[in-house]
């Protein structure tokens, strides 16, 4: 039989069974749209962390400590100090510098309470990260100096402790001192870590001497003059903490710089690895989904096994029957695919529009999910195919 | 009367040729095995139209099925137009039902998603021709149903069933037709409508072979094969054949 014929036969079967053909490709149509929502998401987040990476330049360094060699692992990191950032904003190309404390503390508001990171930062912080307060002030030289007891807060934590009401000038509770909160941070809507959304800021003097009574730093953000000497920027700090540090020739540097590229880099690989988990989860129902083709595939069979036995008597080939069935179970899975599609288009409008979630389908999903489809109906049609095709035909004749 | 030792050059010239035919079913466990086809030897030629009678369970089906490649009989020779059909592969056989056999069964067989003219267009198909619906519209046409081609079998009437189903098996002008008790579902008068179509092929020429509980069926025939336990038990002319049908039974019941 031409394959044009085996075709409209296997669509003709399908059509004057919509139920059952519905109920065939549901796994499938529920895999694909799982597997393109979540290629939406993970598509989206790349987007993300990319336009953040745009946004902020790549003009920002990161130093940080690193642990010396031979320390034991849970060892305190101990060796970057505000003189070494104070160095820093000497150095040719630099143009600003935020040395920052970090610590987590448990922060109260009456009755609202919340276990928050605590940034110890000074005034050039907010400048220098492109931050900004939505609301009141930012903190003065003099707040750090006299180690007052202000606080910013980032835009999810004044939410948590106040709500809607405005948090300028109330009192909370930092690990049982009393502070006053001065401003709050605009929403930067950032999803991922270390989001200044989640942060409490108060000046490094107070996060030093008040709260958390250690004089080593967390990390010094650097801001190089441009772009172009961000590489010999690098190198400067390199030589001088190694200086400053008093480290000999062959001993490895205790500290770490990295460009603010490089770390949302690394954010983006993170998000790639989370959607390809979340990615091969939907793809298990997809796996799902053929196993559905095929159970259903294998009562269709019994179902019609004296259809197979008539035209084997009427000159059907084994491959004919083969093909016959096979051509349905790829016909199903295509369906079940391109409802998928569609519906996975929906669900990555609706998580961009209610969820919030950037989200971008990428065009080679349209093609995996297609090719896909097409390989499943192969993969779990083919078996149920054979059984029909190995039929014997008086015993098929005489079903029923 | 053996045909055993004919020479293949002969038997190329007649549609059917067996030779000591056995289909036994569970051959291989003594105490289970069933001789349903018993070392059966005839040979129908071109034109001719055939009758086999016999009680339930003699083999006829089994016979039949054999004849029409559905099945493959346990040892014995079986030539289908000239060909040994005991060489042929699986595609081969399939080939065979397609161009040699229309098979015709009691109850019908049409798939009931298909309308009529589909259902006649089916072995057309399969033999990979072209023109498929046109042909299909002329063979509904010699059946006299060209005006129910679009009817599905379930809009038909049993009579109109079956002359569907015969059309079917003539569409591809096969060498023979079998017919596995063709009225044995439908009632007397639409039978005997049937039975006058099937009348009118084998005057314009079809090879037709029947099984049939109806004597008055087995009557119309040109020759009647009689079996009992898988054997042949008698072979002729259908009038005297009918008569020592008869005569047998009427033995046995009283
Ligand atoms: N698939 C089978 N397995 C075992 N025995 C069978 C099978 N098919 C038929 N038979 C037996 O073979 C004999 C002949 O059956 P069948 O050809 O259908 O007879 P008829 O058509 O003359 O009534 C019967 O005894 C039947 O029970
Ligand atoms: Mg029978």
């Amino acid at each position: 039989m031409l394959i044009h014929e085996t075709a409209r036969t296997a669509w003709r079967s399908l059509a004057q069974n919509r139920l059952r053909t519905a109920l065939t490709a549901l796994g499938m149509i529920i895999g694909v749209t799982a597997v393109i929502a979540v290629l939406a998401i993970g598509e989206g987040a790349k987007a993300s962390v990319e336009g953040r990476i745009r946004a902020l330049g790549s003009n920002l360094l990161t130093v940080r400590p690193e642990r010396a060699q031979g320390a034991v692992r849970s060892a305190r990191v101990e060796t970057l100090v505000r003189a070494d950032a104070d160095a820093i904003a000497e150095l040719d190309g630099v143009e600003g510098v935020s040395p920052e404390s970090t610590g987590t503390a448990q922060v109260k508001y009456r009755e609202a309470n919340l276990s928050s990171s605590i940034q110890g930062v000074t005034a050039d912080f907010l400048p220098l990260r492109s931050l900004d307060v939505a609301s009141g002030i930012g903190f003065s030289p003099d707040d750090d100096l006299g180690r007052a007891r202000v606080a910013i807060l980032g835009a999810n934590v004044a939410y948590e402790l106040f709500g809607d009401r405005s948090a300028i000038g109330e009192r909370i509770q930092i690990a049982g001192n009393g502070f006053t909160v001065v401003g709050v941070l605009g929403a930067k809507g950032d999803v991922g870590f270390m989001s200044p959304d989640d942060m409490v800021l108060v000046p490094l003097g107070t996060h030093e001497g008040v709260l958390f009574g250690q004089s080593y730093l967390g990390a010094i953000t650097v801001k190089v003059r441009s772009e172009g000497e961000s590489e010999d920027v690098r190198e400067r700090i390199g030589e001088l903490l190694r200086l400053r540090h008093r480290l000999r020739a062959d001993a490895p540097d205790d500290f770490e710089i990295r460009s603010q590229t490089e770390m949302l880099a690394t954010m983006g690989a993170i998000t790639g690895t989370f959607t390809a988990l979340l990615g091969s989860v939907a793809a298990v129902s997809l796996l799902v989904g053929g196993i559905g083709i095929m159970n259903i595939m294998l009562v269709s069979v019994r179902e019609r096994t004296r259809e197979i036995g008539v035209r084997m008597a009427v000159g059907a080939r084994r491959r004919d029957i083969l093909l016959q069935f096979l051509v349905e179970a790829v016909v199903v899975s295509i369906f079940g695919g391109l409802v998928g599609i569609f519906l996975g288009w929906l669900a990555a409008f609706a998580i961009a529009r209610f969820g919030g979630w950037e989200t971008i389908i990428p065009t080679y999903a349209y093609g995996l999910a297609l090719g896909v489809s097409i390989a499943i109906g192969i993969v779990f049609g083919v078996g149920p195919a054979r059984r029909a095709s190995t039929l014997d035909p008086v015993e098929a004749l005489r079903q029923e | 009367m053996s045909l055993a030792h004919e020479p293949p050059t002969r038997a190329a010239q007649t549609p059917v040729v067996i030779e000591e035919l056995r289909k036994i079913y569970h051959a291989d466990r003594a105490e289970l095995a069933v001789r349903a086809v018993d070392g059966i030897s005839f040979r129908i030629e071109r034109g001719e139209s055939v009758a086999i009678v016999g009680p339930s369970g003699c083999g006829k089906s089994t016979l039949l099925h054999v004849l029409g490649c559905l099945d493959r009989p346990t040892s014995g020779r079986y030539f289908l137009e000239g060909r040994d059909v005991a060489r042929l592969d699986e595609d081969e056989r399939a080939a065979a039902r397609n161009r040699h056999i229309g098979f015709v069964f009691q109850s019908f067989n049409l798939l009931p998603r298909m309308d009529a003219v589909e259902n006649v267009e089916l072995p057309l198909l399969y033999a990979g021709q072209r023109d498929t619906r046109a042909r299909a519209l002329r063979a509904l046409e010699r059946v006299g149903l060209a005006d129910r081609a679009h009817h599905r079998p379930n809009e038909l009437s049993g009579g109109q069933k079956q002359r569907v189903a015969i059309a079917r098996a003539l569409v591809t002008e096969p060498s023979i037709v079998l017919g596995d008790e063709p009225t044995g579902a439908l009632d007397s008068r639409t039978g005997r409508e049937v039975m006058e179509l099937l009348g009118r092929l084998h005057a314009e020429g079809t090879t037709i072979v029947l099984v049939t509980h109806d004597l008055s069926v087995a009557r119309s025939q040109d020759r009647v094969i009689r079996m009992r336990d898988g054997k042949i038990v008698g072979d002729g002319p259908a009038a005297a054949e009918i008569e020592a049908f008869v005569q047998e039974n009427a033995g046995e019941i009283a």
